[in-house]
């Protein structure tokens, strides 16, 4: 066989298989380097996916609060007195409200300006601790979807007599976390015995501060004039706008502009995007941290292109193209923050698992932050492994021999 | 002889900028046959590595022609230089350059990576090249683990392993004591008359050359003086 019938000028060429072999000799022969290189990724993928996990975790417990307090809950009120009271409703009110159409269920409360609650009659009367008495009736427990957290609320019987029940908020306060033994508590100057303590209400919050009595019993005791201050209405999901229009004029005719009729879960609804504005910081804080590790991996490249001159003057003798070290250095610096980039994922879903577990929050992870976390790392290699793979190609073959 | 040269310099030279400009090879000539071996030899500085580099090559011609299998390098892209190196040639350096993380079957295998051969044939093809150099019982040692002889016949392998149309060998003995040097000398030897593949050895130990078919002696990038050796 003569010389040239051997071979054309075929051009040298390298497998699919081999460019990723080439590519990852370096981070076989180095593994701390590499291992160092691919932290600094790592760690940038961890804090966004955590970040994206945790505020979508998050959110979807705020979520869950609202679907479980349901967006048809309205409560009316009539702002407040001069001295920070609860203003006065007509009495007629509640009445009115339960003939609106599409009203399901109406309780009316109404806060006794005039009775203190304070946990024995040794307490200073200054000392109020912000709590309020509030006359209200069985329907508050149905309206609200508020359950108890010890012994009972008030039914027909004991909303006659001196019962209180107290807000998980005004339990606290007063000092009283269980019911075992009787525990009486001075309301208005007179001892209530305590039947129940109810579960946090993070959108009744003047609940939650409230001591809890029957209307006949605060008619006879606590002065009140049969004024509610403060209604909770429940309405048909499909109508709760409609209705929330027509409770200002329907609860007091003579000045609807002065009702105030708000929506609680519309609160809720606040603070998830509260929650999602913080997001963009915190995303922020874990780009800085990537663009870190991507510096990190082009220094690292640089380095691995300066030691390794003999190695690319050999290959280019051995027939390799400029394409081919090229290629070869941009795999291994895109291996590399792929490799951080998983390591990241995974650290970062295990925080999120983490926290969402000690606040009892549902697991979410984001797919985008998954597959767009990688995507980020790669690109972040692609990036960094640029420039070093760029200057490898270019590298006078004869010059690398050279030094070598 | 093979009427076709599997090498072919015409009037070649190699200019390096500066002031003024540095001629390291300055208008040589000369042709080489499948299976021939030639020693290119001279002092220190006298252009013999930057020849090997426009034989191989690895450089282009400042003007000249350098023509490897009749095709003219200087005319060739990138790619097609490359797919030279690749497919028709072998080159052999006074350090080795063996990769350390790879083993000597690794090693020899990666003289066939850019010619897109399949991994597992590569092996093949690199564990009887070692066999033919006399390595056989050392397939899976690194580099470190062996001797200088044993490294350069590693590195003769690597060059052979494509069967190529010549291979070039810069000091091969360079690096070695002299009972080693003189088995590598006659080791290639051997391997070009059973490969009939032509030889291009650099040296400036005298013996080496001699032990070629022809020199040239080389001076200050010119060919002073040429001849056939017994």
């Amino acid at each position: 066989m003569s010389a040239p019938a051997r071979a054309g000028t075929r051009p040298s060429r390298l497998l699919a298989a081999d460019v990723l072999r080439t590519g990852t000799i370096g981070l076989r022969t180095r593994r701390l380097r590499a291992l160092l290189s691919a932290l600094g990724i790592a760690i940038g993928i961890a804090a966004l996916v955590s970040v994206l996990g945790i505020t979508s975790s998050s959110e979807s417990a705020l979520l869950a609060e609202i679907d479980q307090l349901g967006t048809n809950l309205l409560s009316v009120s009539n702002g407040q007195t001069i001295d920070g009271q609860e203003a006065e409703l007509p009495a007629s009110a509640t009445a009115m409200i339960r003939r609106v159409s599409g009203v399901t269920a109406v309780a009316p409360t109404a806060q006794l300006a005039e009775a203190r609650v304070y946990r024995t009659d040794k307490v200073p009367a200054f000392d109020t601790g912000g709590l309020a008495a509030r006359a209200a009736d069985t329907s508050l427990l149905g309206a609200l979807g508020a359950s108890i957290r010890q012994g009972a609320f008030l039914n027909r019987a004991t909303e006659r007599f001196p019962v209180t029940v107290l807000g998980f908020q005004a339990a606290r306060s007063l000092g009283i976390s269980e019911l075992r033994q009787p525990v009486r508590v001075l309301i208005g100057g007179q001892w209530f015995a305590v039947a129940g303590i109810l579960n946090p209400l993070p959108f009744a919050p003047e609940i939650d501060r409230s001591a809890l009595v029957g209307f006949p019993v605060a008619a006879r005791m606590l002065s009140y004039d049969g004024h509610p201050s403060h209604i909770y209405v429940r309405t048909d999901v499909a109508r709760t706008a409609r209705v929330a229009a027509l409770l200002g004029p329907t609860a007091d005719p003579e000045n609807p502009g002065s009702v105030a009729v708000s929506q609680p879960s519309a609160t809720l609804a606040a603070r998830v995007a509260v929650v999602s504005a913080g997001t963009t910081l915190y995303l922020g804080l874990g780009i800085v941290a990537l663009l870190v590790g991507g510096i990190g991996i082009a220094n690292t490249m640089v380095i691995a292109v300066l030691e390794r001159r003999t190695e690319i003057g050999l290959r280019r003798a051995l027939g390799a193209r400029r394409g081919h070290i090229a290629a070869q250095f941009l795999t291994e610096s895109v291996v590399l923050s792929g490799i951080g980039g998983t390591a990241g994922l995974v650290i970062g879903a295990a925080v999120t698992a983490a926290i969402a577990k000690a606040r009892h929050w549902g697991l979410i992870i984001p797919p985008e932050a998954l597959w767009g976390g990688l995507a980020v790392a790669i690109i972040t290699g692609s990036a960094a492994g640029l420039y070093p793979a760029v200057r490898a190609a270019r590298m006078s073959p004869t010059e690398a021999l050279r030094t070598g | 002889m093979s009427a076709a040269p599997v090498l072919e310099l015409a009037d070649v030279r190699k200019a390096y900028p500066g002031s003024p400009p540095v001629n390291s090879v300055a208008g040589v000539s000369l042709a080489l046959h499948p299976g021939e071996r030639l020693a290119v030899v001279g002092p220190s500085g006298s252009g013999k590595t930057t020849l090997m580099h426009l034989m191989a090559a690895l450089e282009r011609p400042t003007s000249g022609t350098v023509r490897i299998a009749g095709h003219d390098v200087g005319q060739l892209g990138d790619g097609e230089a490359s797919g030279l190196r690749a497919h028709l040639l072998g080159v052999i350096f006074q350090q080795f350059f063996l990769l350390d993380a790879l083993s000597a079957v690794q090693n020899v295998a990666a003289g066939l990576l850019y010619c897109a051969i399949p991994a597992h044939r590569r092996q093949e093809m690199a564990i009887e090249t070692l066999q033919l150099v006399g390595l056989g019982h050392r397939l899976g040692h690194r580099p470190s683990q062996l001797s200088g002889g044993e490294q350069q016949r590693v590195a003769i392998a690597r060059a052979l392993v494509g069967r190529p149309a010549m291979m070039l060998a810069d000091e091969p003995t360079g690096n070695l004591d002299q009972a080693t040097g003189r088995e590598i000398v006659a080791l290639l030897r051997e391997l070009t008359q059973t490969q009939r593949t032509a030889l291009v050895v650099i040296t400036h130990d005298q013996a080496v050359a001699a032990a070629m078919d022809r020199q040239v002696e080389l001076r200050d990038g010119r060919v002073v003086a040429e001849r056939r050796n017994p």
